[in-house]
């Protein structure tokens, strides 16, 4: 199996100088691979840094020491050192973030939030649609939505746009963050779904998830980040 | 197993389409701004923020060929050869600000003729490139006005009877009218009621990324930011304190200023 992520020996600690300096250490020394297929879901109490851990994956938290190489377009890649439109491409293309929350941008409808990533990566403007309006009726976001900027929804119909974005044109690299926290069952069973479909197509996962049921019925590994928290 | 079709190969682009060494501006015993460097990339946007007398405006007229620097180079590679702006005649400094550059004003009363009526002010930026034909230049102007949201049946009437707002999209539709390589912006949205803001930021997005600009954007405002840019430049007392993808930068701040400047900004 391919490995999609290699994380060598990643630290990570908060300075936080406007309040005194404080020196918040969240992990050290952690080492672990996922390979396409493949759902690590990280465990450990709130507050352990999973969330820190994921965001360093993205390429969002920069880690204190160590690499995280991500197999993109074919080559490893280290995103802690790569520039900055290295790691938009990488992004573009093979690393998706799911999170419950939608970063809403003004007058830009439902649908063509779920019809950028495809439009993106090359798709024909006319399947892009299709494909977007058929994950959203997935996701049983009422159709009379979809042509409306989501900044009027709830906060469940906003996590469901933003779900069906992530998983309209699942990307290699799927980083998840409690992608069911607000939504009813019927829902939560779908998002399991399309990340069981996203893990068939090859897919490598790595998530947080709150919900007992849902971690178990996602979860092919776990890792322990309590493990990697070292004695202040 | 992957079942992944690798898609082709993005088109990242060789060289830069901007590189900038060691630029420094002094006023007098006062630093403007202090050993700037960087590349920018065709299609990236780059964010200078800062609070006010940090240097940023300061490092945007030098970037733009409008203040020359004490010190530095900024090489424009347009086509062909690299450029170095500042040691060509001015006369050639004067062409590439027309054709292959646009300079947004935080004021549009900088960036406009308003004694010129808006297509006039759109149209002009065409004859300056060369267009000559009357009945094309219109058309051009008209789609552009359209564009930038501006109705029809304004295209006669002069900047002044324009609402702030109006005023800016129409500065917009002058300087991208000419299709510029790079585009300079300084507080493109300061001075504007926050509705109006949010209507031009998302005009200003989508222009970017369907035209696959390269920009240079001076804000204060970290929203603004965030919304229009691929990476940031922090600049406090003329140097660059921090840099890095805006995301990174605003969400994992690790020099004190930047903390401070993020954590002062208020959530809505």
């Amino acid at each position: 199996m391919t490995t999609m992520i290699h994380v060598e020996n990643v630290a990570k600690h908060f300075t936080l100088h406007n309040q005194g300096g404080v020196r918040l250490p969240v992990f050290d020394n952690v080492n672990f691979s996922v390979a396409a297929g493949e759902a690590l879901v990280l465990a450990g109490a709130s507050g352990a840094g999973k969330s820190s851990l994921l965001r360093i994956l993205y390429g969002n938290y920069r880690p204190s020491a160590g690499h995280i190489h991500i197999t993109h377009a074919g080559r490893q890649i280290d995103i802690v050192s790569a520039v900055p439109r290295t790691v938009l491409d990488i992004r573009r293309r093979t690393l998706g973030f799911v999170s419950q929350f939608l970063r809403v941008i003004p007058r830009i409808s439902a649908l063509d939030i779920v019809r950028d990533p495809l439009l993106a990566r090359g798709v024909d403007a006319v399947e892009a649609g299709e494909r977007a309006k058929a994950m959203l009726a997935r996701l049983n976001l009422p159709e009379r939505l979809w042509n409306l900027a989501p900044a009027t929804f709830s906060g469940g119909e906003q996590q469901r746009v933003n779900i069906a974005r992530s998983f309209v044109d699942p990307s290699p690299i799927l980083l998840i963050d409690e992608p069911t926290a607000s939504l009813d069952a019927a829902n939560r069973d779908v998002v399991v779904a399309l990340i069981a479909e996203a893990r068939a197509k090859g897919s490598a996962i790595v998530g947080i998830f709150h919900d007992e049921a849902v971690r178990e019925a996602v979860a092919t590994r776990y890792l322990d980040i309590t493990d990697f928290r070292k004695a202040a | 197993m992957t079942v992944h079709v690798s898609p082709p190969e993005a088109n990242l682009d060789p060289e830069p389409l901007l590189s900038v060494a060691g630029i420094s501006r002094f006023y007098g015993e006062r630093i403007g701004c202090q050993d700037v460097s960087f590349d920018l990339w065709p299609g990236e946007v780059l964010g200078i923020v800062g609070e006010s007398g940090s240097g940023k405006s300061t490092l945007l007229r030098c970037l733009a060929g409008i203040d020359r620097p004490d010190e530095g180079e900024v090489l424009f590679r347009g086509s062909g050869q690299p450029l170095d702006i500042y040691s060509v005649a001015e006369q050639e400094r004067r062409r590439l600000m027309r054709t292959a550059w646009g300079i947004v004003h935080q004021n549009p009363r900088d960036g406009l003729r308003m004694d010129v009526s808006a297509g006039g002010n759109v149209g002009e930026r065409l004859m300056d490139r060369g267009d000559r034909h009357y009945g094309k230049i219109r058309e051009r102007a008209l789609d552009w006005l359209q564009r930038v949201e501006i109705a029809e049946n304004r295209i006669d009437d002069r900047p002044r009877q324009f609402s702030g707002g109006m005023q800016q999209r129409l500065q917009i539709a002058r300087v991208l009218v000419s299709e510029p390589r790079l585009v300079f912006m300084d507080e493109p949205t300061g001075g504007l009621d926050v509705s109006v803001q949010a209507r031009l930021l998302d005009l200003l997005r989508v222009l970017v990324r369907d035209l696959g600009l390269a920009a240079i954007i001076v804000t204060h405002d970290l929203a603004v930011a965030r919304l229009l840019t691929d990476r940031l430049m922090v600049m406090k007392d003329g140097r660059v304190v921090e840099q890095g993808l805006t995301d990174q930068v605003l969400d994992d701040p690790h020099h004190a200023y930047t903390q401070l400047l993020t954590s002062a900004v208020l959530s809505v």
